[in-house]
């Protein structure tokens, strides 16, 4: 049953090609239903057991191992499979066929990469993952450079994770170990590499800066429902790899680089928002945007305190859902207006009042306020920070939240309000199709605000395997 | 003298057993000229190609039944044991998915001659895989290069004749210096059998140069960077079946030599003098092999830049001359050559009498005239690329695993490096055929005529998802120590 959860988009989505060329609202239709039923499949399986399959006795032990569990994975599995939902239901482009069955094609690839509990299966969804979004990149964008930029980041951090894996598994005898079983013990040497080799696949697919080099372009350049995905939920396959990969395999490791990522998130943290201030593209603000989220995110892991790890995992979901929103949002502000840019657009408020409304919620919930999703993760993280004694963090931390309220207002501001540009076409407002596919969305993020402790069940069983390693930080 | 070893032997009936599936594949060729004279003219194509597959099949059965029972024959000249079995099972069946392209050949030229040519030269190749003293090694090795001498050259193009003379030229060059290799090495040990080469006498510094003439005949036969100047060109003038057999059958016979040198006649004290330059070469031809691959605009081209990167990882599984290595090293090799056979499937599938379909203009919007070719294309591109769901991945997988299992791992690294190089150079096509069309291309005579390239593209997608999933790595193979 996990596994259909695997195979169902992936088969589903190659099946859809049987469909006539232009049967454009059945493909979506049939996208929809088959995201719709993973989503019940992954709520009502949370007590599925594990299913594994032997794979590779030689050169080191194998098993196709997939396992649901209750923990940072079932919730990652579930947004996944509700933004698809929403954003297969509003797919506007050419081709939605061939679109659609790509994006089931990236849903089925990026549960597998959450479900997987062998380091095997995990690479090779890692590496399968990509392939849907260069397929876009290069089908449906105009520019290739950023097809070529997506490609070849992308390419080395998944084979420095295949190699990695190799080498874990000569090393270690086997690689079903994720979230399972006995840690296994290798030396300090191999340990160091490998963990370099995981670290850098993670840092790329985030992305945490440097590595974000990919990160504007593919943003800009990929329709809306497709960059959501990517932005919600794929940049949280790092962040995932660190929490039960790197903490947990390479604790050692991870201890001696933690002022290392520790810098690194705190650079991307300030950097994107900073240039999220400046960017004159809709679509790129989001980008930078996302980049310091993921900074904080990532400052939060690292910080290793339980409370902000807490934070760490409701603002994980939090940020995919709000997200997921402000693409789609953005999305519809492109296809109707046929621009992106920040100075073309503006008043599209007084003749677009429920597009107003979605974007506005979508940015109050990004810039964190109380009673929203990003604000209780931002506020777990905070209070993590603090109490770990990372006090400079957090007030950067809180400086940025500042600038992520100008940015965000400034993005509202810029595409709804102002003096109504007349040369734009200022199609009509959303459908209620496109109504109904945020709201779940909106609703999550509410549900998220108001009591993080919905995750809790799910929280404490990942904390539960953090929390048997030497996590602490020993401070003098 | 070993061969008056051989010549005192007596002859049994197992003896011609194991070379059996070599003499089905000589006298299919035979037959398929004999038909040629007694059918219509119109039956010819058809019935050389049905001869042709009838008898490799048939050959193919007589493998499996070689695989489990090792055996000696003629003395120790010719080795029948899992390690060659595997190696001539991948010739069969690379000759077989080369055959089914033979339609691509100009009319007017004989295809009875042609698949009859590339027959011998498959029986050839297969001599050398288990050939068990150098002797038979240089049979096998001519046999396969005479026929291929004449069949780089069969069509009207030039630069099927320019093709044709390049190789003659260089390749019995290269012949002649791995045939001084092999008379020296004769000299130094007194024996052509590759056993022998495990005791050199001690101190003797000609026992390295022979080794090393040796080696640059077959890192040159191979196509390994820097002995690769030959291919691109002889793989471009060449007609599509001769570049097919070429780029996998041609290689796997080489390859087959070079790893019965490496696991049976490499002296324990010396091995790290004889393997180092091999891992050299190995790297090499990973680096070098596919950034150039980077820039050609001809498929055929491509593949065979694409190629020396790839043999070139082979090799270096080779390099740890460990059992792990070989192993996965063959299944690379079987992963390779349906990865590659699948890519010329369907150039062929898009070539007719004009024009083979190897410019890569010709694939721009693919994807919107012939949904299912691009499919199947960018399949095989992913595969070779070494991405997943593919036998590409696995295989790369395993390759690593070998290599670091060895401790090269330097080696592993730039394997990594290579493989992301050769990415590019795959996904360039890939862009071509699914970018959005500027402006309506032509539909030229893009449209295949015969089912046989499906075929081809059927048995390779099969086999690049199936052992994707389930690598079924030979298990017996490590060559008979005679």
């Amino acid at each position: 049953m996990i596994t259909a959860l695997i195979l169902g988009p992936i088969l589903g989505g190659l099946l859809l090609f049987a469909l006539p060329r232009t049967a454009d609202a059945a493909a979506r239709a049939c996208g929809v239903v088959l995201a719709l039923a993973a989503l019940v499949v992954t709520l009502t399986g949370s007590t599925l057991p594990d299913e594994s399959i032997a794979w590779l006795q030689r050169p080191f032990i194998a098993n196709y191992h997939v396992g649901l569990g209750q923990g940072l994975g079932f919730w990652l599995v579930a947004l996944l499979n509700l933004c698809t939902m929403c954003a297969i239901a509003v797919i506007k482009v050419p081709r939605v066929r061939d679109f659609t069955a790509l994006m089931l094609l990236l849903e089925g690839s990026m549960a597998g990469v959450f479900l997987a509990r062998d380091l095997l299966v995990f690479a090779l969804f890692w590496d399968l993952m990509l392939l849907p979004v260069f397929l876009v990149l290069i089908g449906w964008c105009g520019h290739a450079t950023a097809a070529w930029k997506y490609l070849i980041y992308n390419v080395l951090g998944g084979l420095t994770l295949l190699l990695a894996t190799a080498a874990f598994g000569i090393a270690a005898g086997t690689t079903d170990v994720i979230g399972h079983g006995p840690i296994p013990v290798l030396t300090p040497t191999w340990a160091a590499w490998i963990f370099a080799g995981f670290a850098f696949a993670f840092l790329v697919k985030t992305p945490v800066w440097p590595f974000h080099g990919w990160m504007p372009e593919t943003y800009v350049e990929l329709p809306a429902p497709m960059v959501a995905l990517v932005s919600g939920i794929q940049s949280k396959a790092g962040l995932y790899g660190f929490l039960v990969i790197a903490w947990v395999l390479f604790a050692e490791q991870m201890h001696a680089m933690v002022p290392v990522f520790g810098s690194l998130a705190v650079i991307g943290l300030v950097y994107g928002g900073c240039m999220a201030l400046v960017q004159s593209d809709i679509k790129r603000v989001v980008a930078y945007s996302s980049l310091s989220h993921l900074g904080l995110i990532l400052l939060a892991i690292m910080s290793g305190q339980p409370l902000a790890l807490q934070g760490a995992i409701v603002y994980m979901l939090a940020h995919g859902l709000f997200n997921v929103a402000l693409f789609l949002g953005l999305g519809f502000v492109e296809v109707r207006e046929g621009t992106r840019v920040l100075s073309r657009l503006g008043g599209l408020g007084v003749s677009n009042p429920r597009l107003a409304g979605a974007l506005i919620f979508a940015a109050l919930a990004a810039l964190g306020l109380p009673g929203l999703g990003g604000f209780s993760g931002e506020l777990l993280i905070l209070t993590g920070l603090y109490q770990a004694g990372d006090y400079w963090q957090t007030i950067v931390a809180l400086l940025v939240i500042i600038v992520a309220a100008a940015y965000m207002l400034r993005l509202f501001q810029g595409t709804m309000q102002g003096p109504v540009s007349d040369d734009l076409p200022q199609r009509p407002d959303l459908s209620a199709v496109e109504v109904l596919a945020l709201i779940p969305l909106a609703a999550m993020i509410v549900l998220l605000g108001v009591n993080p402790s919905v995750l809790s069940s799910g929280v404490e069983p990942s904390n539960a395997v953090i929390h048997a390693l030497p996590l602490q930080k020993e401070r003098a | 003298m070993i061969t008056a070893a051989a010549l005192q032997h007596a002859i049994t009936a197992a003896d011609w057993e194991a070379l059996r599936p070599i003499i089905w594949i000589a006298g299919g060729a035979l037959a398929v000229l004999l038909f040629d004279l007694c059918l219509p003219r119109g039956a010819h194509r058809i019935s050389s190609v049905l001869l042709g597959v009838t008898s490799l099949v048939w050959a193919g059965g007589f493998l499996v039944r070689n695989y489990h029972t090792p055996y000696a024959a003629f003395g120790g000249a010719f080795l029948s044991d899992g390690f060659s079995v595997v190696f001539q099972g991948a010739i069969v069946l690379a000759t077989l998915l080369s055959l089914l392209f033979v339609y691509t050949f100009e009319e007017r030229i004989s295809s009875a001659g042609a698949v009859a040519l590339l027959l011998w030269a498959a029986s050839g190749a297969m001599l050398m895989t288990g050939a068990g003293n150098l002797l038979i090694l240089f049979l096998g090795l001519e046999l396969l290069s005479l026929a291929l001498y004449a069949l780089c050259g069969m069509a009207s193009r030039r630069a099927a004749r320019e093709a044709a003379l390049k190789y003659l030229l260089l390749s019995s060059m290269a012949s002649a210096v791995m045939l001084y290799g092999m008379v020296l090495l004769f000299g130094v040990t007194g024996s052509v059998n590759f056993s022998a080469f495990l005791a050199p006498p001690p101190g003797n510094p000609l026992y390295l140069v022979a080794l090393g003439l040796f080696y640059v005949g077959v890192a040159f036969k191979l196509g390994l960077v820097p002995f690769h100047i030959w291919m691109p060109d002889v793989f471009e003038g060449a007609p599509l079946p001769v570049t097919a057999f070429m780029s996998v059958a041609t290689k796997a016979g080489m390859l087959a030599v070079l790893a019965r040198i490496i696991y049976v006649a490499t002296p324990a004290g010396l091995a790290n003098k004889v393997l180092l330059p091999i891992w050299v070469v190995a790297a090499l031809s990973m680096i070098i092999g596919n950034l150039a691959a980077l820039s050609q605009s001809n498929l055929k081209r491509l593949l065979a830049y694409s190629g020396i990167g790839q043999i070139g990882y082979i090799v270096a599984a080779f390099a740890g001359a460990t059992a792990l290595g070989l192993r996965y090293a063959l299944f690379y090799l079987l992963a390779y050559l349906f990865m590659t056979l699948g890519a010329f499937a369907v150039i062929a599938a898009l070539s007719d009498q004009a024009d083979e379909g190897a410019r890569l203009v010709s694939y721009a919007g693919l994807a919107h005239r012939r949904p299912m070719l691009a499919a199947a294309m960018s399949f095989f591109l992913i595969g070779l690329a070494g991405l997943p769901p593919t036998v590409g991945f696995m295989g790369k997988l395993l390759l690593l695993s070998s290599v670091l299992n060895a401790g090269y791992i330097s080696l592993a690294v730039l394997l990594i490096v290579g493989t992301a190089i050769s990415i590019y150079a795959y996904a360039k096509i890939i862009r071509v055929m699914y970018a959005p069309m500027r402006h309506e291309v032509v539909a030229g005579a893009m449209s295949a005529t015969w089912p046989l390239p499906w075929i081809a593209i059927a048995i390779c997608s099969v086999a690049v998802l199936g052992l994707g999933l389930y690598p079924l790595v030979p298990s017996a193979v490590l060559p008979l120590v005679k």
